[in-house]
């Protein structure tokens, strides 16, 4: 699963490009091009030239109000002052204690806000 | 004894601590006064708001209607919303005690039992955009005895930082000390 180029990778970038290019050459003859003369070829059922400048327009506002809404939700599910989610969670209540063993680097594992308030705050004796 | 502290916004406020027996001991934060400064700007905005309406609608009960606002406003505020001071009884085998006092006289008052009262912890936890230091009651889980079902936050209002919150802190482990060594 590297990022290094494939022949596969070249071809599947020209084909996105191909289509990319072509896809923004229809919008702009769709968007320009006067409707008589797209009626006089006999293309007919095109949307409205309203949608032309309308979707840009959506699509700039939605991503404006992204921004918020990403801020909005964060804000919204930090958890309280007053929740015990601040202070454990589930994979800490059933963390397993390993043994003790001389001489050997105690194993990892959450340690209780009481025991760490207590080294941080307390002078040792 | 009294000394100064600042709170989490910058502002300055005091912490009194009375001893007043081996195992009971109160400590009283005192929350940053209202500004006389900010009083005007508010009252100034709302009524400059007013007049900007008086002008358009030439209705002079707008004007009054302001001035009741204003009044009402300053009334409902500093009767539910600016704590004047916070304080913390701690009473070695009886519980904990938790006084607002507002600015307008109201107190309000909890009373935890030493039952329920695990451990008194600072805890540090994202509040709006800043992270901040609170001390907080941490309140046992009846059933699982290393559990803990609630947290009550302290000084929710006067937020001081952490070295006024390390000699509550302190002074709160010393009197839950004791009833390790002296349980009965």
């Amino acid at each position: 699963n590297s990022p290094a180029p494939l022949p596969e990778r070249a071809i599947y970038g020209f084909a996105l490009f191909l289509g990319s290019w072509f896809g923004f050459m229809l919008y702009v003859i769709w968007a320009y091009v006067p409707e008589t003369w797209l009626f006089s070829l006999g293309l007919t059922y095109w949307p409205q030239k309203y949608w032309a400048v309308a979707l840009p327009m959506y699509l700039l506002v939605a991503i404006g109000i992204g921004y918020i809404l990403l801020f909005g939700i964060n804000m919204m599910s930090t958890a309280p002052l007053n929740s015990t989610h601040t202070i454990t969670d589930n994979y800490a209540k059933k963390q397993q204690q390993k043994k003790f063993q001389e001489e050997a680097i105690p194993a990892l594992r959450d340690i209780p806000i009481s025991e760490v308030n207590r080294m941080f705050f307390l002078p040792e004796k | 004894e009294e000394r100064r502290y600042r709170s989490a916004s910058g502002a300055p406020g005091a912490l009194r601590r009375r001893q007043h027996s081996a195992s009971c001991r109160e400590l009283a934060v005192r929350c940053p006064r209202l500004q006389l400064r900010s009083l005007s700007a508010v009252t100034s905005a709302v009524w400059l708001a007013a007049y900007g309406l008086f002008v358009l609608t030439e209705n002079s009960t707008v004007l009054s209607a302001a001035i009741f606002i204003t009044l009402f406003g300053l009334i409902i505020y500093l009767h539910f919303v600016k704590v004047d001071q916070e304080s913390l009884l701690v009473i070695g085998s009886l519980g904990i005690q938790v006084t607002s006092s507002y600015a307008s006289g109201k107190e309000s008052t909890t009373f935890i039992e030493m039952g329920q009262v695990k451990d008194v912890v600072i805890n540090e936890a994202i509040h709006m955009q800043k992270v901040i230091y609170y001390l907080c009651i941490l309140l046992q889980d009846p059933g699982d005895p290393q559990g803990v079902s609630e947290v009550v936050p302290l000084f929710q209002s006067s937020k001081p930082r952490l070295d006024c919150l390390i000699e509550v802190y302190k002074s709160c482990q010393e009197i839950l000390e004791q009833r390790k060594t002296a349980p009965q």
